[in-house]
């Protein structure tokens, strides 16, 4: 036994590290990566509530998978958009990135006014834009109501 | 590419000048020479609500133009009765027009629309969200009784929470140079915080009140809504409000003598009938200009103009 630390997070071989993740938030993730097919078998560790420097507490997954894919990484910028990306190779982070909020949303998040077109015709997508470079609004496209990042709903594959 | 009238959303200030510009043009043209320009052409009215000002206007700029409008102002009698999907109903009218226009109470369905079909299309209001030639011809007016929008000293009045139109008007006036804002409203009614942001995002700060005589003494543009019972919780409330917001001739006694008194109409009391006849009514003007404004866009969409 090193430190109580080790104990908590086991290390993996090589693999996908999602960290810095808003204490709460963790379940979701896991959900989301669950719904992809490719990522539904995967050995996935979730952890809760670790001490944070950062965030007070945070979450943090492991996921035993080569990459993740682009479009479950633009799904995961909606959801959790700041956490910390981490790639592992023989026990060691080989690279790592704080995941931005995405540009564009298209196909990944209904909009949440119920008066929306796109939540009522089938051919009305819903898409969304960001306001600005360092926003985190966003615009749909169709009834250009304007929407905080986190208000959005997801829409699992 | 074609282009369509969605939002004034996609329009910046050259845009909006350009369509005022195109207006001015139209309305110097001699009648006999406007009713040749459109000859053959056909607009499709898609209104899924009634809105018969806004219809009326469409049909009569079409129709001095010399083109034909055919369309439906409610859904009861039609194929969207029986089931059809918006798209299938804009697939379908595109094959009958030269362009659309669409009403429709949810949002996002003109944009929808402009999507779908290869004709232009333009937006007649979508839900609450956009209405852009009537800020087209709001802006329009403003600028034939002054000569320009910039400077001008402008008082909403009414209800400011609410009003699409007052929203669209006040944001494209930010657009422009100089111009000066009175908000006049009850508390309960005053304009949204999330308006009142500079296009860079900084909270801007603008005169409030709740005093409508003050106002008419130093504004160009009297721009009055109405205050619809409705909004209140309490219909206490609006009996103590509706009638600080009616405006009667003899409140303007110390105005300045160009002002104009304009609103969206229909009006019910908030502008007395002693207002009509005075040099300060503007907004049965303001019905005349919204023809010709929609003119201007119907030349330029079709690209006559
Ligand atoms: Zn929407």
């Amino acid at each position: 036994m090193n430190s109580e630390r080790h104990l908590l997070i086991p290390k993996i071989e090589s693999g996908i590290v999602i960290d810095h993740v808003p204490a709460g938030l963790g379940a979701g993730i896991l959900e989301l990566l669950r719904s992809y097919a490719g990522l539904d078998d995967a050995q996935i560790t979730l952890g809760l509530n670790y001490d944070s420097n950062k965030l007070g507490r945070k979450d943090m997954l492991k996921i035993i998978a080569p990459e993740l894919p682009k479009k479950v990484l633009a799904h995961l910028s909606i959801l959790a958009s700041g956490v910390t990306i981490k790639r592992v190779d023989n026990y060691r982070v080989q690279g790592k990135y704080s995941l931005q909020p995405p540009d564009h949303i298209e196909g990944l998040a209904r909009c949440i006014n119920p008066n929306c077109i796109s939540n009522h015709e089938r051919q009305a997508s819903a898409r969304f834009t960001r306001l600005g470079e360092t926003s985190h609004k966003f615009r749909c496209a169709y009834c250009e109501r304007v929407f905080e990042l986190d208000e959005l709903d997801i829409v699992l594959p | 590419m074609k282009s369509d009238l969605i939002s004034m959303n996609d329009l910046d200030l050259a845009d909006i000048e350009h369509y005022l510009d195109l207006a001015h043009q139209v309305e110097g043209l001699p009648a006999q020479e406007r009713v040749r320009l459109l000859a053959g052409r056909v607009l499709m009215v898609m209104f899924y609500e009634p809105s018969t000002r806004t219809r009326l206007s469409f049909e009569s700029a079409m129709q001095k133009l010399g083109g034909g409008v055919i369309g439906f102002s409610e859904t009861a009698s039609t194929s969207i009765a029986k089931g059809e999907s918006f798209s299938d109903t804009v697939l379908t009218c595109e094959r009958y027009a030269d362009a659309i226009v669409v009403r429709h109470p949810k949002e996002g369905t003109a944009r929808l629309a402009a999507e779908t079909a290869s004709i232009p299309i333009i937006n007649a209001g979508d839900g609450t969200n956009q209405h852009p030639t009537q800020t087209l011809l709001d802006l329009y007016t403003i600028k034939k009784c002054h000569g320009q929008v910039d400077n001008v000293r402008i008082a909403f009045v009414g209800d400011l929470k609410y009003s699409r139109t007052v929203h669209s008007l006040f944001q494209a006036l930010l657009k422009y140079q100089g111009v000066k804002f009175t908000l006049v409203s009850p508390e309960s009614l005053r304009l949204p915080g999330y308006l009142k942001l500079s296009a860079e995002g900084r909270q801007l700060d603008f005169d409030e009140t709740d005093d409508l005589q003050a106002a008419l003494a130093q504004n160009d543009i009297v721009y009055m809504t109405r205050i619809q019972a409705e909004r209140f919780a309490d219909i206490m409330d609006y009996e103590k409000v509706k009638n600080a917001y009616c405006l009667e001739a003899r409140m303007l006694a110390g105005a300045p003598a160009n002002l104009k008194v304009l609103h969206p109409l229909p009006r019910v009391n908030e502008i007395s009938p002693d207002v009509d006849k005075s040099r300060f009514a503007g907004y049965f003007d303001q019905v005349e200009s919204g023809v010709i404004v929609r003119q201007g866009i119907l030349l330029s969409l079709l690209g006559v103009l």
